[in-house]
C-alpha cells in the first residue's frame, strides 16, 4: 500500500515538474511582449517605419503564454470555477469532483485537439508554412505546433491532478477501515 | 431530437458547472460528451470538430486579443507598486473629513483602476481587502461600506480600458459582421474594441456620479452611517503627487485609444511599460516582484483563453446538433419584435450572470444570440454596452450575485451577510436606472461616439 502511494506522489510530482519548469521562462513573456509593443509603436509614430517581425513576435509570445500557460494554472489550480458549492465540499468531495472532471473532461478534451490538430498542423509542417506577410517571421508552423503542446501538456497536468484526488481518496478511505 | 440535444447540452452545462469542475473543461468536456453520444446515436456530425484548431489558431492571430495579458500586466503593476493602496489613503485623507468622504474615495479609486480589471472576483477582493477594514474602523455602517465595495468592485468591467470590454468588443464585432452578411449587406461596417470604450465611457462615468451622489445623500441625511475619519494635515499637493502619475498614465492610454492615436494592442502595451515605469520610480520594483507579476499574468491570462477554447469546443458542438438554427427560430416565431427579443436576452443574461462569470457569458452567449438581435437592426455599441451593465447588475444582485459571494469570502465574520444584501440594494437600483435610461435614450452611449467618429 505504501508502496503504491509513494509511486503516485512521485509519478505526480514528476508530471508537475513538466508544467512547473515552464513557469520561470514564460512569466517573462509578458513584460517582452509590452517592451516590443512599446518598441513597434516608436517605430510606427517615431520614424514611420512598420515592424512586423516583433509585431508577429508578440503574437507567437502571447499564443506561447496562453498555450502553453494553461497546464501552469492547472496545476495551482488557477482556472476559476463556479464555487458556489465547490467551496463548502469536504476534501474527499473535492477530490471526486476533480478526479471524475479530469478522467471525464480534460483528458478526451485534449485528445480531441491532438487528434484533430494532427492533420492541421502536419499540413503547415510540410509546406514549412511562413507568415503571410511579407517581412514575417517564418515559422508559422512552430506557430501552430504550440496547439498540439498545449494538449499534450494540459494531459500530463490532467494525469498529475488525478492521480493527487485518487491517492487522497484512497488514503483517507484506508484510514476510514 | 437534434434541437432538444441542443438545449440539454445547454441545461446541463450550467447543471455540471455548479459541482465546481474549472468552467472552461466543464464547458468542453459536457459539450463533447454530448458529441460523443449524439455522434453514436446519430444526429451529430463529429466532422464539426474538425475545425477547432482552425478556431484555436484565429484566436492566436487575433490582434485584439494580445491586449488582453497586456493590460493585465497593467493592472498587476499597479497593484502590486501599492499605487492603488497610496491612492486610496491620499484621496481618504482629502475627502474624509466629511461624512461619506472614504466612501466616495473608494469608489473613485475602484473607477480609476478599472483598467486592471476583467474578473469581478479579483476586482471585488483587491477592493475588499483593501478598503473594508478601513471603513469599518472608521465607523462605516456595515451595509453601506460592503454595498460600496461590491458596486465598485463590478465597476471594472464598465469603465474603459477593461478587459471584459476588449472580450465584448471582439465577439460584438464579429457578431456585427455575420448580421450583416445575413442580412445581405455587402460593404459591411466594422464595430472595433475602441469603439465600445468610446460608447462605455459617459454611461459608465454616469454610474459613477451615481454612486458618489448617492453616498453624499446617505453621509448628508444619515452622518452616522458614513463618519468622517480623522485626518492628518495633508497638502492639495502631496495628493496631487500621488494622484497625478497614475491617472497621468491611464488617461493617456484611455485617451491615445479614444481619439483613434492607437489600437488597444498598442495602448496596453505602452501601458503596462509606462506602470513599470512609475512603479520604478516609486522605488516598488524589484526582479524577484517582476517575476512574480509575470506569474500571475500567466495564469490569469492562460484561464481567460482556456475558457475561450472551452467556449469554442461548446458552440462547435452547440451548432452541430442545430442549437442556432434553433435559437433563430424561436427569436423569430416571437411575437412582439425587437424590442421583446432584447427583454427576453437581456432577462436572460441576467440569470445566467448568477453562475457564469462576464468571459464565459461574452464567449458562450454573445455569439449565439449577437447576430440575431443585430440583424433586428439594434446599434452593435449600444448593445454591447446594455448587456454590460446588465452583467454588472446581475453580479450584484443578491443572493446570487457573484460580488457579494466574492466579498463574503474576506469579510471578516461580523459583517452579516444580510447587512451585505442591504448595501447593495441601493446601486442595483441605481444599475437598473442606469438600465432604463440607455433603452429610452440610447443618445447616452450613442453621444460620444457620434462626436468622435
Amino acid at each position: 500500500m505504501n508502496k503504491t502511494l509513494s509511486t503516485s506522489t512521485l509519478s505526480s510530482r514528476f508530471l508537475d515538474g513538466i508544467s512547473n519548469s515552464l513557469v520561470p521562462l514564460i512569466s517573462w513573456f509578458p513584460l517582452v511582449m509590452a517592451a516590443l509593443t512599446v518598441a513597434v509603436v516608436g517605430l510606427r509614430y517615431g520614424l514611420g517605419v512598420g515592424a512586423i517581425t516583433a509585431q508577429e513576435g508578440v503574437m507567437y509570445l502571447h499564443s506561447a503564454l496562453f498555450l502553453l500557460g494553461a497546464s501552469c494554472a492547472l496545476g495551482v489550480d488557477g482556472h476559476v470555477r463556479v464555487d458556489i458549492f465547490y467551496r463548502r465540499f469536504s476534501d474527499r468531495q473535492k477530490a471526486w469532483v476533480n478526479a471524475l472532471g479530469h478522467t471525464l473532461f480534460t483528458l478526451p478534451l485534449c485528445l480531441l485537439i491532438g487528434i484533430t490538430c494532427w492533420g492541421y498542423v502536419a499540413e503547415s509542417w510540410a509546406i514549412r508554412e511562413v507568415s503571410p506577410e511579407p517581412g514575417g517571421i517564418p515559422a508559422v508552423f512552430l506557430l501552430k505546433s504550440l496547439i498540439p503542446a498545449m494538449a499534450g501538456l494540459l494531459f500530463l497536468q490532467a494525469l498529475s491532478e488525478i492521480i493527487k484526488s485518487l491517492s487522497l481518496l484512497t488514503s483517507e478511505s484506508s484510514d476510514a477501515s | 431530437m437534434q434541437a432538444e440535444f441542443a438545449l440539454t447540452l445547454f441545461l446541463a452545462v450550467c447543471l455540471v458547472l455548479m459541482l465546481g469542475f474549472p468552467v472552461a473543461l466543464t464547458l468542453a468536456g459536457v459539450s463533447l460528451v454530448f458529441a460523443a453520444i449524439g455522434t453514436l446515436a446519430g444526429g451529430f456530425d463529429p466532422s464539426y470538430l474538425v475545425a477547432l484548431p482552425a478556431r484555436i489558431f484565429g484566436t492566436m492571430s487575433n490582434e485584439t486579443l494580445v491586449a488582453v495579458p497586456l493590460f493585465i500586466l497593467m493592472g498587476n503593476i499597479l497593484e502590486r507598486a501599492r499605487i492603488a493602496e497610496d491612492l486610496l489613503n491620499q484621496m481618504a485623507q482629502l475627502f474624509g473629513r466629511r461624512p461619506g468622504g472614504l466612501g466616495i474615495s473608494v469608489v473613485l479609486v475602484g473607477a480609476l483602476l478599472a483598467a486592471s480589471t476583467g474578473i469581478v472576483g479579483a476586482t471585488v477582493v483587491t477592493m475588499g481587502l483593501l478598503s473594508l477594514p478601513t471603513m469599518l474602523r472608521a465607523g462605516y455602517s456595515q451595509s453601506i461600506a460592503t454595498g460600496t465595495i461590491c458596486a465598485t468592485g463590478t465597476l471594472g468591467q464598465i469603465i474603459p480600458p477593461s478587459i471584459a470590454l476588449v472580450l465584448l468588443g471582439d465577439i460584438i464585432s464579429s457578431a456585427y459582421q455575420q448580421a450583416q452578411l445575413e442580412m445581405g449587406v455587402i460593404n459591411t461596417a466594422t464595430v472595433s474594441v475602441g469603439d465600445l470604450f468610446v460608447g462605455a465611457l459617459v454611461p459608465g462615468l454616469i454610474l459613477v456620479a451615481c454612486y458618489v451622489l448617492w453616498i453624499a445623500i446617505t453621509g448628508w441625511v444619515t452622518p452616522s452611517k458614513v463618519p468622517p475619519i480623522k485626518t492628518s494635515a495633508v497638502s492639495l499637493g502631496q495628493v496631487l503627487k500621488v494622484l497625478l502619475p497614475p491617472l497621468g498614465l491611464i488617461g493617456l492610454v484611455l485617451g491615445s485609444i479614444l481619439v483613434g492615436a492607437a489600437t488597444p494592442t498598442e495602448a496596453s502595451g505602452v501601458g503596462a511599460i509606462g506602470a513599470l515605469l512609475l512603479a520604478i520610480l516609486r522605488r516598488e520594483m524589484s526582479w524577484s516582484r517582476l517575476l512574480e507579476i509575470g506569474e500571475s499574468t500567466l495564469q490569469v491570462t492562460s484561464m481567460i483563453f482556456l475558457i475561450l477554447i472551452g467556449a469554442s469546443v461548446f458552440s462547435l458542438v452547440f451548432r452541430g446538433f442545430g442549437g442556432e438554427e434553433l435559437v433563430q427560430e424561436f427569436f423569430h416565431s416571437m411575437s412582439g419584435g425587437p424590442a421583446a427579443a432584447l427583454l427576453l436576452v437581456m432577462v436572460v443574461i441576467f440569470l445566467l450572470g448568477f453562475i457564469l462569470d462576464f468571459i464565459e457569458i461574452t464567449f458562450v452567449v454573445v455569439p449565439i444570440v449577437g447576430p440575431i438581435l443585430l440583424a433586428m437592426g439594434f446599434d452593435p455599441v449600444w448593445l454591447g454596452i446594455m448587456i454590460a451593465v446588465n452583467l454588472q447588475t446581475s453580479f450584484l444582485t443578491p443572493p446570487f450575485g457573484f460580488a457579494l459571494f466574492y466579498l463574503r469570502g474576506v469579510a471578516p465574520d461580523h459583517v452579516s451577510t444580510s447587512a451585505m444584501y442591504r448595501g447593495v440594494i441601493p446601486f442595483v437600483l441605481l444599475q437598473l436606472g442606469l438600465l432604463l435610461l440607455m433603452w429610452y435614450l440610447p443618445g447616452i452611449v450613442s453621444w460620444l461616439p457620434s462626436k468622435l467618429g
